[in-house]
């Protein structure tokens, strides 16, 4: 009976995958950069999680949404301005550069300050500015809470590659809210 | 200092660690003031995305746009295994013209077509709700709404004011049923909308079974005089009760 099994899959889709629906709604903002694109990705996010959702067994239904809401988001970004979608490995030679530099840091830091003092739409301009694949990493762990393991599984790379990307994230956010400063 | 114990700083903070790791990294930590200064600058950055960005809940609106769209694919996908024609044939033109070839009846959706009646006036419904505007005519003037009808459909619907039960007026549209143009009007309950299309007996099958709601959607239907109502809503079951017989014994 289609309609039984859709309707119980529906109340399992609206308690296991709805309550995540705040945090696909903000990785969608900081991916897109605006609400209403925000909204649409989010919306055919959760339409292609809900057709989906019969392949979800028992993981863990947050990661599981928020990774259908980055690639739907992604999907979104390529068709409506890939100048966005920049590849990381373009961005390795100037992250080797700047890891040098970091490295010359001595241990009084006015950038701590300075990142005490930036408001909140400087940091969200710095954050915005992050190539996409820092900026996801960022924003899962540092705004919505994420560990390594799930935020691999949102954005489909090994946790050490999380890793790498979430401090050079933060490096890269730290110089810009510094730079800016200067 | 290394790249990788810079990582570890990160991943220390992050709560990543097992304890001897910790340990390990704090000790770092204390003798490396690079180190000390990644971390500090990681904390400080932490602070100031936490405060600048707390987590907000997601926009109601948006909240009732995905719940009404994953309604829409639901009664879709319903109507495409239930019977043929599904509502999209239907609104293939060149489906409706081979209907009107083959078939000597204006009855037919399908056998059983109550049902997809009541999946019709739902879609509509629903498609309704996730237009920018859910009417055609945005009037809460029932002098307005009906002659706007009249000159776009053979029979305009009887038109109250329900304002003073608390079910303004929002205006009206017009709704398609098979291949019969219908008028729909929109009432308002709180912040629920109540879809109430007046569909001239005779037109479709007649109703064996109403349902009393489709994916979530409550239903009433009831006959008066040449006409056949259907209304449709979220609101509760008791409110959509209490509209039709506010409707009903309006003057």
């Amino acid at each position: 009976m289609d309609r039984v099994s859709s309707d119980g899959d529906r109340a399992r889709f609206e308690t296991l995958v709805l309550p995540y629906l705040a945090d696909a709604y903000t990785l969608a903002g900081w991916l897109a950069g605006n609400r209403s694109d925000a909204e649409d990705i989010v919306q055919e996010g959760c339409l292609r999680a809900f057709q989906g959702f019969g392949a979800f067994a028992n993981g863990n239904p947050r990661a599981w949404l928020l990774a259908i809401v980055r690639n739907t988001a992604c999907s979104w970004l390529g068709k409506n301005r890939s100048s966005d979608l920049v590849l990381v490995d373009d961005l390795v030679a100037v992250e080797q550069k700047q890891a040098a530099r970091c490295g010359n840091r001595g241990s009084v830091t006015p950038e701590t300050e300075l990142i005490a003092k930036a408001d909140a739409s400087k940091l969200q301009a710095a954050i915005t500015e992050l190539p996409l694949a820092f900026r996801e990493a960022l924003v899962l762990r540092d705004v919505q809470g994420l560990d390594y393991r799930e935020i691999a599984e949102v954005t489909r790379v090994p946790v050490g590659t999380v890793m790498s990307r979430l401090s050079r994230a933060r490096q890269k956010l730290v110089s810009a809210i510094a730079t800016d400063e200067r | 200092m290394t790249v990788s114990n810079v990582l570890l700083v990160h991943a220390y903070l992050d709560g990543e660690l097992n304890a001897a790791q910790a340990l390990e990294i704090e000790r770092q930590i204390a003798v490396d003031p690079t180190l000390a200064a990644e971390r500090a600058r990681v904390e400080a950055l932490r602070t100031a995305i936490q405060d600048h960005f707390p987590r907000e809940p997601a926009p109601p609106n948006l909240v009732r746009r995905i719940e009404a769209a994953i309604s829409a694919r639901q009664a879709t996908r319903r109507l495409d295994t239930a019977s043929h024609p599904s509502w999209r044939a239907l609104a293939a033109s060149v489906v409706l013209t081979a209907f009107l070839a083959s078939s000597s009846t204006w009855l037919l959706l399908t056998p059983g077509s109550t049902e997809t009646v009541a999946d019709v006036v739902v879609a509509n419904h629903l498609r309704a709700l996730m237009a920018t505007q859910p009417i055609d005519i945005a009037s809460s003037e029932r002098h307005t709404v009906k002659p706007w009808f009249n000159g776009r459909i053979p029979q305009a619907p009887r038109v109250v004011d329900l304002s003073r039960q608390e079910f303004p007026l929002l205006g009206g549209r017009i709704d398609v049923i098979g291949r019969v143009p219908v008028p729909t009007l929109v009432y308002q309950r709180r912040k629920h909308l109540i879809s109430l299309s007046a569909v001239p007996s005779g037109t479709f099958a007649n109703m064996a079974s109403v349902p009393r709601a489709i994916a979530g959607y409550n239903i009433v239907s009831w006959t008066d005089g040449d006409t056949v109502y259907w209304a449709v809503s979220d609101v509760a079951a008791s409110d959509l009760d209490t509209f039709v017989k506010d409707f009903r014994s309006a003057s």
